[in-house]
């Protein structure tokens, strides 16, 4: 096992690398020039020139890219165009609040989605099913940015009881993570049921009820473990994208997360923090990648690494 | 054991004490604004918004009013020698700069000799570098600056929301990058923090000069994206002031018995340009047949839920030397005799761009779209996102190669005179790349008046030039005027004193909160 975490995290380097120099030729693609929209609407010639050099965008690309993997390989990822800041402190200032965000999303809905979509399995196309599933369906199709809103005036402008804005207290994290887990609940619930089926037909469920097994062993000991393996392949997924930080939900909420960040880099042409989120967002997918291959090895010791 | 619960008893009555007491109520106020903050140097910024929150802590020498007329800031009056080249000002006494530093002649030498450096790659560097040569003090409350050439409307440039007074101790101390993590200049408010996440705080300033002021502890502004989330917080009271209000959510508000709703006039001039370059734009009938397609006031209403009104000039009203023209008339018939005129009885096809994608751009376009398709015009529609409008638009190299026809934009003229509001968007130099003359539109006469109107020496013989300029461009409709926007923002009935100017900044100073 450990051997293979090692093998893991040595084929990071390459990978990123890769990553790297795609992000830089994609990013460099885009039309549009960012010392022009960096100097604004009302600038002259001149000065877009000045902010060019300023930029460091003046010198040939190949330069600047010999510059940005010097930069990583020193963990200097440069100054944002837009606001001049290091990239790794408004990467860094932003990571906490999108992380936590997205730990409480998951852990709300991975509960709830799993709990409904077991139950709706062991009663399969009885009314908890068709209740589960018929909010499983609303989940998913509600779309996220109506559901933060509809919650903020209820609960906010309404009630009064919830604050709309910020990330202060526990408080602020109810209704964004509400909103950004709805959908994952959903997926969860849909996953959890289908694979719950598939297992509950098998033989060796047969087998264990056959044997007198009280149902509530059978589900939760023999059903559920089996069950499990896909539905933790899709949590890491959606952990993973939840990670990347909701555009729609950060909006809303005014969420100080990495979702806005990359917007308004993209909008600005911030090179240098699209490549370096782009970079973080990798890495992530990759940990978690690897976090759930080793959860696998718990979840059924019959599977092994080399 | 003993002591423990002692020490924890102790601490409760404290709290006890401390949340009893009325505290000495401290006015804070939250202003919920669109976007964040992009720096707090003015020099270096080219949002609205960033400028408008520098005004908690710097002032210029030269200021609007909340009508948009100037007045002297830190600056008493000026001179202008015969020539139009040198310009003396006599500066206010006893005006304080945060740190303590006095403001005094050398200061104004050190940020305008700070700008006008090519070093320090400002973004407001062409603002500046293009007329003043050189800053000198002749004594504390005197300073003197020449021109290279003569520029009659540089007093309303001292005015521009980014001629803004930093104390020159400040500048030496924290150098020309890092002033903008530490602004200290002499307006009403110090910098307090700046969480560019979250939001920038700014605190009373006890040495203020216009005594009595500010009237309010802090103001914490805070960048909120969305529309209806700004409209929630002044709802649930997290915020006293927000702008813009979207006009979606404009009857909410106003609904609200602690709320005022309020509709500014504005500068802010939508226009629709045509390549005057390109078949079949070259034909001056063919522009004004576009012209008289649109029917303006149903514009206003469809896709500005009524706040805005049709444009009634080439500059609009509030801009000096502006000329008032009245609303170009709405006539269909006269627009399909002009095109049979130019040779288009059967109306063409081409492209409409906007230079936004946001909801209200996307309505007007497929308004305008509708109308045009009315006298035959039919046009396909693109809506730029801001790279696409740099690419396509802005930076084209070759005018003749320029692929923008029908192009839906706007112009606020952050200096509030008519040489900002003609120069960058209809002199034949200011053809882009250069600046955003998007009709590549020139004419002799036009590019003369501009070029007389900054020499001229007196305000009657700048005003005749601005109106024949103007009057001028009127007939050669390089553009179809469209509307001039109302600002809408939202207030506390609790909050007095903050206006949105006509340029879409604000006017703070004054503001008290009534508790």
């Amino acid at each position: 096992m450990f051997q293979y975490i090692v093998k893991r995290l040595l084929g990071l380097a390459p990978t990123l690398l890769l990553v790297g120099v795609m992000v830089f030729l994609f990013v460099h693609l885009l039309p549009g020039d960012p010392a022009r929209l960096a100097a604004g609407p009302e600038a002259t010639p001149e000065t877009v020139q000045l902010v060019r050099q300023d930029l460091g965008l003046d010198r040939p690309l190949p330069q600047q890219f010999l510059r940005f993997v010097n930069g990583v390989a020193h963990w200097d990822f440069g100054r944002s165009l837009r606001t001049k800041r290091p990239v790794a402190t408004e990467i860094a200032e932003r990571f906490m609040p999108t992380f936590w965000l997205t730990l409480w999303s998951m852990a709300w809905s991975v509960a709830f989605g799993m709990t409904i979509g077991i139950v709706s399995a062991v009663w399969r196309n009885r009314w908890p099913d068709r209740v589960g599933m018929t909010l499983a369906v609303s989940g998913i199709s509600f779309p996220a940015f109506a559901l933060g809103m509809v919650l903020m005036q209820v609960f906010s402008v309404q009630l009064g009881w919830l604050p709309t804005v910020g990330d202060d207290t526990w408080k602020h994290y109810l209704l964004p993570s509400l909103t950004l887990g709805a959908a994952v609940a959903a997926i969860m619930a849909r996953f959890t049921r289908s694979s719950f089926v598939d297992i509950l037909g098998e033989d060796f469920i047969r087998t264990a009820r056959s044997k007198g097994l009280d149902e509530r062993q059978v589900i939760v000991r023999h059903g559920l473990r089996n069950a499990l393996i896909p539905v933790v392949t899709m949590m890491g997924l959606q952990f993973g994208f939840l990670l990347g930080g909701s555009i729609v939900v950060e909006k809303v909420f005014n969420w100080p997360g990495l979702g806005r960040l990359l917007v308004d880099a993209v909008d600005m042409r911030d090179y240098p923090v699209i490549q370096a989120l782009v970079l973080l967002f990798s890495l992530e997918f990759i940990v978690i990648n690897l976090v759930v291959d080793v959860m696998y090895g718990f979840i059924n010791p019959t599977i092994r690494y080399r | 054991m003993k002591s423990r619960l002692q020490t924890i008893a102790a601490a409760l009555m404290l709290t006890a004490t401390v949340i009893a007491t009325p505290a000495f109520a401290s006015k804070d106020v939250v202003f919920a604004v669109a976007s964040t903050f992009t720096t707090t140097d003015p020099y270096d910024a080219n949002d609205t918004l960033s400028q408008a929150m520098a005004k908690s802590f710097y002032e210029g020498l030269y200021g609007f009013d909340k009508d948009m007329k100037m007045i002297p800031v830190l600056a008493e009056s000026y001179e202008v020698s015969k020539d139009g080249l040198v310009y003396t000002l006599k500066l206010r006494h006893g005006v304080k700069f945060h740190d303590g530093t006095d403001f005094k002649a050398d200061a104004v030498k050190a940020n305008l000799d700070r700008v006008t450096n090519p070093d320090n790659k400002l973004k407001r560097y062409g603002l500046y570098n293009n007329n003043i040569a050189s800053t000198e003090v002749v004594d504390d409350y005197t300073a003197r600056i020449t021109l290279k050439t003569p520029f009659s409307p540089f007093i309303a440039q001292l005015a521009h929301p980014s001629t803004v007074m930093i104390s020159p101790t400040a500048l030496k101390q924290w150098g020309n990058k890092d002033i903008a993590f530490h602004p200290v200049g002499t307006g009403p408010f110090k910098f307090v923090e700046w969480k560019a996440t979250d939001y920038l705080k700014v605190a009373k300033f006890d040495g203020y000069w216009r005594k009595g002021y500010p009237k309010i502890d802090t103001i914490t502004w805070k960048p909120v994206v969305d529309n209806n989330t700004r409209a929630a917080m002044i709802q649930t009271g997290e915020a006293q002031f927000t702008f813009p209000v979207s006009y979606e959510v404009a009857d909410v508000l106003k609904a609200r018995k602690d709320l005022d709703v309020v509709a500014a006039p504005s500068i802010v001039l939508r226009y629709l340009s045509m390549n005057t370059q390109q078949k079949p734009f070259d034909n001056v009938k063919v522009r004004q047949a576009i012209a008289y397609a649109i029917n303006k006031q149903a514009l206003a209403k469809v896709a500005f839920n009524g706040y805005a009104s049709p444009a009634e000039g080439v500059a609009p009203q509030g801009v000096e030397y502006a000329v008032k023209m009245g609303a170009w008339p709405y006539d269909v018939a006269k627009a399909k005799q002009l095109l049979k005129e130019a040779g288009y009885p059967d109306g063409f096809e081409t492209e409409l761009w906007s230079a936004y994608n946001h909801t209200t751009a996307q309505k007007v376009t497929q308004f305008l779209q509708q109308q045009l398709q009315q006298v035959g015009i039919r046009t396909k529609i693109t809506l730029l996102e801001s790279g696409q409008r740099v690419e396509r638009v802005e930076s084209w190299q070759d005018p003749k190669t320029a692929p923008v026809r029908l192009y839906y934009v706007g112009w606020s003229t952050s200096t509030g005179e008519a040489d900002w509001a003609l120069r960058p968007l209809l002199d034949g130099n200011s053809w882009p790349p250069k600046l955003f003359n998007t009709a590549y539109y020139k004419n002799d006469k036009v590019d003369a008046d501009i070029k007389g109107a900054q020499l001229a020496t007196t305000g009657a013989e700048k005003a005749k030039f601005y109106k024949d300029a103007q009057e001028t461009i009127w007939k050669d409709a390089p553009w179809a005027p469209l509307v001039v926007e109302k600002l809408l923002s939202a207030h506390s009935k609790k909050l007095t004193g903050v206006y949105v100017i006509p340029d879409a900044s604000f006017n703070f100073w004054e503001a008290d909160l009534k508790q």
